[in-house]
């Protein structure tokens, strides 16, 4: 039963197995060659610090600061990628007006921006949340706009064929038509977001895992440092899962494809 | 099938023996053109001199070689498309653009994978804000009529492409239109179904007894389905013949292996060129 499972899909033993050969190599390297802790810890110390750092709480609090940044500016990213990319996609002139500053703004690495916006904004939330939201926008925008124009001509000649008007056209057809590629485009944000936030914490920040990880580079304590990597690794996988659940439940009709990046 | 559906007062059996009462064209196309600008600049001509009058009730069927500007011809008497000249009339008036008289069926069935069989039906119902209440019991009647009662809240990737045309079929049926234009609605369809959906077709027109243009490559498609068959050269599209089939209804699929339906497959496949010009 067993072998025939693993035989018809190799990988679902193989992936652990990557993991453990990966895992064991790396402690065993560290314990025979002696490397300095503070260069390259062993599995067993990040496992050690991991589980100190989310028993005593320290690492969820400043993990909390860290969803509610990226979560806000996700928010604040999708509501404007979406009102935005549809204005730009539906009237020509606002496209044609609007088109060169969104290329010129896309073009700018937008986390160069971070250390102003926490001039402006201070150590707190509200200047990470907009750097989150900068990076996210993007992607939510450019899909938006290629979702809404990537209707194909049969579903517009239905529509026409019974002189609908453009507003129905965009309700019927052209909007849920787009949605496979603005989930795609969300699903690209959450992450960013999340990079966002931690840009925003290592630029200047009193709590969340950015500022958390500045602390332990500070401290040397390397093993902590790795905690916290695993720990937002978690959290972007996290984030990844719920907007696919999302993504399966409304455009339940399509597969996630057409991703495009930013 | 219900009452309900059978619509417009119009009658609904015929008999082909009985010749149709002398009757204003329900659609009519006088001398139309239709050019367009290609790429390298040059004038290219899709459609030349087409006029043809098309009775109410009546099924008339196209056929032609690819690229002879069928579907063109369609798309300009669903008001989808503009001839560069020559006058088109449905019920007597000038085509502007799309009228709700007018039910397309597209060469694919062009459904909304995100609305359940019976909302795609009730598409043009909501587009064109007719009462969806009394037009709900229509839809479901049609749905019946086409053979899919059942399958009201099915999605359309649940269904087979013959299945997927039927629900297109319903939808282009559900305003009550005079006028049913179809283009090529079976091309994509296996040999088998395709006949099933020729005999299904048949008898919802019989019941339903709307006026029929229906565009097809196929020779026997066209002699099975219509009472006349309009021939189509390639470029330009001309009307090279009208060929009227006299042959009783309901029509079933044995007639096609008869000789008259034969002498008529044979006479429309010389009218299309010396090689017969389909593939």
């Amino acid at each position: 039963m067993i072998r025939r499972a693993v035989g018809r899909h190799p990988h679902a033993l193989l992936i652990p197995l990557v993991f453990v050969v990966f895992v064991a190599t790396w402690e065993g390297t560290v314990r025979v060659w002696r490397i300095a802790d503070y260069l390259l810890p062993a599995p067993s110390d990040i496992a050690r610090a991991l589980g100190a750092g989310l028993s005593s709480r320290l690492y969820l609090e400043h993990a909390w600061v860290t969803v509610i940044e990226a979560l806000l500016g996700f928010l604040i990213a999708a509501v404007t990628g979406v009102v935005l990319g549809t204005l730009i996609a539906q009237f020509r002139l606002v496209e044609r007006t609007l088109y060169p500053y969104v290329v010129a703004l896309q073009t700018l690495p937008k986390i160069a921006v971070a250390p102003l916006l926490v001039v402006w904004l201070g150590f707190g939330l509200s200047s990470k949340i907009v750097i989150a939201a900068l990076v996210a926008f993007f992607p939510v925008l450019v899909n938006v706009i290629v979702g809404l124009k990537t209707v194909d001509a049969p579903k517009l000649d239905l529509m026409r064929s019974f002189s609908a008007t453009r507003w129905q056209t965009f309700r019927f057809v052209t909007f849920p038509n787009a949605l496979p590629f603005v989930f795609a485009g969300l699903d690209i944000a959450i992450v960013f977001s999340v990079l966002g936030a931690i840009v925003g914490e290592f630029v200047g920040s009193q709590r969340g895992l950015g500022n958390l990880i500045l602390q332990f580079n500070t401290a040397l304590d390397i093993a902590g440092m790795f905690a916290v990597l695993l720990l937002l690794a978690a959290l972007g996988v996290a984030l990844h899962l719920i907007m696919q659940a999302i993504q399966r439940y409304v455009i339940f009709w399509a597969q996630p494809n057409h991703v495009i990046g930013a | 099938m219900s009452d309900r559906v059978i619509t417009s007062g119009r009658e609904g059996l015929r008999d082909a023996s009985i010749p149709q009462a002398p009757s204003p064209p329900l659609i009519s196309a006088a001398a139309l053109n239709q050019t367009y600008v290609s790429q390298d600049r040059s004038v290219v001509a899709a459609l030349a001199d087409i006029s043809l009058d098309i009775a109410p009730g009546e099924f008339v069927t196209i056929v032609g070689p690819s690229g002879c500007g069928k579907t063109t011809l369609l798309r300009i008497m669903a008001g989808l498309l503009r001839p560069t000249s020559g006058t088109l009339r449905l019920l007597g008036r000038p085509v502007t653009g799309p009228s709700r008289n007018v039910g397309v069926v597209f060469q694919d069935p062009v459904l909304l994978p995100w609305r359940t069989v019976l909302d795609n039906v009730m598409l043009p119902v909501q587009v064109l804000r007719l009462d969806r209440r009394s037009y709900h019991s229509r839809a479901l009647d049609l749905l019946g009529l086409v053979g899919l009662a059942g399958f009201e809240s099915k999605y359309p990737h649940e269904l087979s492409g013959g299945m997927r045309q039927r629900v297109s079929l319903a939808r282009a049926l559900v305003h009550d239109p005079a006028l049913l234009l179809m283009d090529e609605p079976f091309g994509a369809l296996d040999a088998m179904t395709r006949e099933a959906m020729n005999l299904e077709l048949q008898r919802i027109w019989q019941e339903s007894g709307k006026t029929v243009a229906f565009i097809t490559h196929s020779i026997a498609e066209a002699v099975f389905l219509g009472d006349r068959v309009v021939v189509m050269s390639p470029r330009p599209g001309r009307v090279a013949d009208v060929v009227t089939v006299s042959l009783g209804r309901p029509r079933d699929l044995d007639l096609m292996a008869s000789d008259v339906f034969g002498v008529y497959a044979r006479k429309i496949r010389q009218r299309l060129g010396p090689r017969g010009l389909l593939e």
